[in-house]
């Protein structure tokens, strides 16, 4: 299908929240997924490092955008660092309309929110690299997100010392 | 997975029925716009409340797929003043 087609009904699906129900009614579900446990929070929140997953479609500009061509998407995820430049970010995401979070990106990767959060004392720090992908997955692409993809973000978090993880849809 | 490695997760959604079907360890559901989960661009204090009560949600769903619905009517709501501004 042509991304001009993708990206048109993304306005209209933005418009009308009924339509959006509608196609999460449709959109199966992972069944066969166990639900894991509940990890505890290791400490307060106010002492806790928080990292975002965000589904935005959110990249660096100088890495390479999400594979908007393959119907299935596009499993593979980029690294964002804390620091990073608004001017520096880029959304590539046909499925979603963006036009608010290329003004202002905090509302599908709320890195200046969680700093001042961390200023106010709120949450203990930003981690230094969060996570942007894609939604919109499914068939091979789905299966390569939960075989690969997800244990490399869990594993980089780890790294990290990351507390808590916050995901974020498109 | 992240939840599995021991770090809890908090799943935000604004389409109640994709978190019905397919929900994170622990969710939180509001009623906006698709991609803009945490609400207008430059609103700074209706995007530090949804912010604060996602990360509130890691200790307030209990069991392992639940829910919490947060009750923001998008501009139709006062939300507290930002905290932690710089200048």
């Amino acid at each position: 299908m042509a991304r001009w087609w993708n990206r048109f009904q993304s306005k209209i699906f933005a418009r009308a929240r009924w339509l959006s129900e509608r196609y999460g009614r449709r959109a199966g579900s992972f069944d066969d997924i166990p639900l894991p446990h509940l990890a505890p929070l290791r400490r307060p929140l106010r002492e806790s490092r928080v990292a975002v997953v965000t589904a935005g479609g959110v990249h660096l500009a100088d890495q390479p955008p999400f594979d908007m061509v393959d119907p299935e998407g596009d499993a593979s995820y980029r690294v964002i660092p804390r620091a990073v430049n608004p001017d520096e970010l880029r959304i590539t995401h046909d499925y979603y309309d963006h036009a608010a979070a290329d003004r202002d990106v905090n509302c599908v990767l709320p890195l200046d929110r969680l700093e001042e959060l961390a200023r106010a004392g709120e949450i203990g720090s930003v981690a230094p690299r969060h996570v942007g992908m894609m939604g919109h997955l499914s068939g091979a692409a789905l299966g390569l997100l939960v075989d690969r993809s997800a244990a490399e973000i869990a594993r980089l978090f780890q790294e990290d010392a990351v507390d808590l993880v916050l995901a974020v849809p498109g | 997975m992240v939840e599995s490695v021991g770090i809890p997760t908090v799943t935000l959604s604004v389409i109640r029925s994709m978190t019905d079907a397919t929900p994170g360890p622990r969710n939180v559901f509001l009623r906006f716009r698709l991609g803009q989960v945490f609400g207008e661009p430059g609103d700074v204090a209706q995007q530090q409340a949804v912010l604060r009560r996602a990360l509130a949600a890691v200790e307030e769903v209990r069991e392992t797929g639940g829910v919490i619905e947060l009750p923001y009517r998008w501009k139709r709501e006062r939300y507290p003043p930002p905290v932690g501004v710089a200048g």
